[in-house]
């Protein structure tokens, strides 16, 4: 598996923190752009799963197998989580929920390399 | 958009028939008086301590299944993080005047918590030999644990000293 997904995942999640965080300190709520990044985001990692699943699948033993799957669980629902917690707040707010998520999704990246280190970055 | 009459701030005000009332008493557009613990920037409080309850209960379940007579006191201490952030979790959705109580203790316990095993993990790393959340005041997870407390007490705080002032609710 080369690093191409988690890469793009951490870049476009420290993006949508970024672009989220300027929502926030321009008082603005969620709008269709930060809509549109956490749904690319979303795409990603559930192209991630697709790609951890056909490695296991393909006979793949990572060392912390269980953890492993919690996380595959976890992941594709704090876009989806945060989606909607955000979108409910009518103040600048609800962007932050955005932030949270990209930052999120970044940070689970690194988490996966050093679970599995199959997973590069 | 598609559905008319939900969103009357798009529509022009002048040539509006009075069919619809336009002004609904809880109109937007000012920054609006967060209506409980979990608006404003309960928001955001509300994120992380799910996002914390979700990694923390994840992890000690899976550690204390799997592998758990390898750091019994690390895994222990990892379930009752995972608790704490739990139950601030959802009281701080639920918002009532009792669930604010629990909050306060559980944000307290939090806190305390969080010294105490940074503490003692960073005098003592042995009996840690594997991390739990709050090792060296949460390090792993970019001191967070440790400041996330702070801003819950002083948002419970908030709403203690607004809650006196209207006492409507």
């Amino acid at each position: 598996m080369n690093g191409a997904v988690p890469t793009t995942i951490i870049v476009v999640g420290l993006g949508l923190a970024g672009y989220a965080l300027l929502t926030t300190a321009r008082n603005r709520r969620v709008g269709l752009g930060l809509l549109i990044v956490l749904g690319v985001l979303e795409i990603l990692l559930l192209v991630l799963i697709g790609l951890i699943v056909a490695k296991l699948v393909g006979g793949g033993h990572p060392p912390g197998l269980p953890l492993l799957i919690g996380y595959l669980i976890a992941m594709p629902l704090v876009p989806l989580v945060a989606g909607v917690w955000g979108a409910m707040e009518r103040s600048r707010w609800g962007p932050a929920v955005y932030a949270v998520a990209g930052l999120a999704a970044a940070i689970l990246m690194v988490r996966l390399h050093e679970l599995w280190t199959v997973i590069r970055v | 958009m598609s559905e008319p009459g939900t969103s009357p701030r798009t529509a022009a005000p002048q040539s509006a028939p009075p069919t619809e009332e336009p002004q609904t008493p809880a109109s937007k557009t000012e920054a609006p008086q967060p209506q409980s613990t979990r608006t404003g920037p309960g928001r955001l409080l509300v994120a992380v301590y799910g996002l914390f309850a979700l990694s923390a209960s994840a992890r000690a379940a899976v550690q204390i299944a799997t592998e758990f007579h390898r750091a019994p006191v690390a895994y222990v201490l990892s379930a009752i993080a995972a608790v704490v952030y739990i139950i601030a979790t959802v009281t701080l959705v639920r918002g009532s005047l009792l669930a604010r109580r629990i909050a306060v203790v559980s944000c307290s316990v939090e806190f305390v918590g969080v010294l105490a095993v940074g503490t003692w993990s960073v005098i003592d790393p042995a009996s840690f030999p594997d991390a739990t959340v709050w090792s060296t005041y949460g390090i792993g997870y970019g001191f967070v644990p440790l400041v996330l407390p702070v801003f819950g007490l002083l948002w419970l705080r908030h709403w203690a000293v607004r809650s006196k002032t209207l006492p409507a609710n």
